[in-house]
């Protein structure tokens, strides 16, 4: 019994240490790989097996990134017209607008697509808590150069921002938000994000535009 | 042929107002600054180990302040470029929504379902390929002189062992990647700033100093001079439009699903990847 508990603590703690000592591509390539091969695995090619599959991909994207802290960069300084209720419904909408969309995409779209990691650059002095992993994605031989800044909280690397194409997750929807909370309040954003991911039914990309 | 000579001499107009502003931009003075890029907001102490930052790169992960974000005014949202036009641009915004998923993307679908992907690569090969002396000038305008021989090489080696530029050994073989510069991204070197976002049906969006850089380049394009009937050219750019849609179907729907104000997102887009490509 005693040799068990041991061994338990040993691979507990051999655990810690290697969740100490991951660097942030590591943190970054390692769930991308659990994604891309539960993308691949024939198993879900059944169309009623793709909720679960949505599922699953689903954990691995919550866990890497950090979408608290994208909501809250969003808002910039409305953040502080949001109460923690707010920002915590705000959060739930808004990393559901992303998901459903997104995930959708490289769900139905995926076909074969490789992931290069070209390099990590991590901060100095008091941005050591925060890096920027580059990578691009080949497609059809096309590569899309994806980059994404990442931040360590408790330990852990997590996603703050994607540039895709040199364009700023963050940055694109800041500039949406914050036209609307100039002149509206919080929960008219959050009933905004509300009804586009009820409406989200209708076909892909068929929705008017306002 | 008078339609010929008309669309030169609309061209030549175009031409002509870009070399005006080319010209009142440097006369002001600011052309070299201009081609200065701003530096970097460097970290103080920068510790070994790591490669010293290159470009603007090491400002990106800064541009997020996290305790207190200062870069945003409250009273004024971060539009990046002025919008003038914005009633026309939402207008056209709208018809080319329509246009895309009405008859571009019914045409591109059916295109990719019987072209294999080979076929499609190949023939994205050959019209970039076709298209090098745009980039060479534009690299040689921009004093990019190692990206200028790259060019230079890859159509040397595309055409011949890439067999007329349907394959692309540079890239996979001698590692000469294309360089993506146009004669917007020129002025933008030159310190024209975009000036004002504009929508044009069928094209789509676009800023003032990107138009007059498109319309230039038609003087760019050794193909424009050859005596090449005009139905032949604009079968030949609608097939290219074509074919390098057939690798984007479906990024166009998941964007604007995705966006809560559809046009503003894709003005940012439009502004954020221009940026990052004048960077480049």
């Amino acid at each position: 019994m005693k040799r068990y508990i041991a061994l338990i603590l040993m691979v507990f703690c051999v655990n810690l240490a290697f969740a100490e000592d991951k660097n942030p591509m590591d943190s970054l390539k390692e769930p991308i790989d659990r994604v891309i091969d539960i993308l691949k695995d024939p198993k879900f090619e059944d169309s009623a097996k793709k909720e679960k599959q949505a599922e699953l991909i689903w954990e691995i994207i919550e866990d890497v990134f950090d979408f608290k802290k994208i909501g809250e960069l969003t808002l910039g300084n409305f953040r502080k017209d949001f109460s923690e209720e707010q920002l915590d419904e705000f959060t739930e909408e808004f990393a559901d607008l992303l998901g459903n969309t997104y995930l959708k995409k490289i769900q139905g779209e995926y076909e074969n697509e490789k992931v290069d990691y070209l390099s990590q650059k991590i901060g100095s002095g008091a941005n050591s808590d925060k890096a920027m992993v580059e990578t691009v994605i080949i497609r059809e031989g096309v590569g899309i150069p994806v980059i994404y800044t990442m931040w360590k909280n408790k330990g852990v690397w997590r996603i703050y921002d994607v540039k895709v194409e040199g364009v700023s997750l963050v940055r694109n929807y800041r500039n949406q938000f914050q036209k609307i909370l100039i002149d509206k309040k919080p929960d008219d954003l959050i009933e905004k994000i509300r009804r586009k991911n009820e409406n989200r039914g209708k076909g892909q990309g068929e929705g008017e535009i306002e | 042929m008078k339609s010929n000579k008309a669309m030169r001499l609309f061209l030549l107009f175009l031409m002509s107002g870009c070399l005006v502003s080319l010209m009142l931009v440097c006369g002001c003075g600011t052309g070299n600054q201009a081609l200065k890029k701003e530096g970097p907001v460097y970290l103080a102490d920068a510790s070994e180990g790591f490669p010293p930052p290159e470009g603007q790169s090491d400002a990106d992960f800064l541009e997020f302040g996290f305790e207190e974000d200062t870069a945003v005014e409250k009273s004024s949202p971060s539009v990046n470029v002025s919008d003038p036009l914005g009633p026309w641009n939402r207008m056209m915004f709208k018809v080319n929504d329509k246009l895309y998923l009405w008859v571009l993307k019914p045409v591109a679908t059916g295109y990719k379902k019987v072209v294999p992907e080979i076929a499609r690569t190949g023939l994205r090969n050959f019209f970039n390929n076709v298209s090098t002396p745009v980039r060479l000038a534009n690299c040689v305008l921009q004093g990019k002189g190692e990206k200028a021989c790259h060019e230079i090489g890859r159509f040397l080696v595309n055409s011949t062992i890439g067999f007329l530029g349907l394959g692309d050994p540079a890239s996979s073989q001698f590692n000469m990647k294309s360089s993506d510069e146009d004669l917007g991204q020129t002025l933008a070197v030159y310190g024209a700033g975009n000036g004002f976002y504009i929508v044009w049906p069928m094209v789509g969006p676009s800023t003032f100093r990107d138009t007059l850089g498109t319309g230039g380049e038609y003087f760019f394009d050794p193909v424009n001079f050859a005596e090449v009937p005009y139905e032949i050219m604009y079968g030949c750019t609608a097939l290219e439009k074509m074919n390098s849609l057939s690798f984007r179907l479906g990024d166009y729907e998941s964007l604007k699903n995705a966006a809560i104000d559809p046009y503003d997102a894709f003005r940012d887009f439009y502004i954020q990847y221009r940026e990052k490509k004048v960077k480049e």
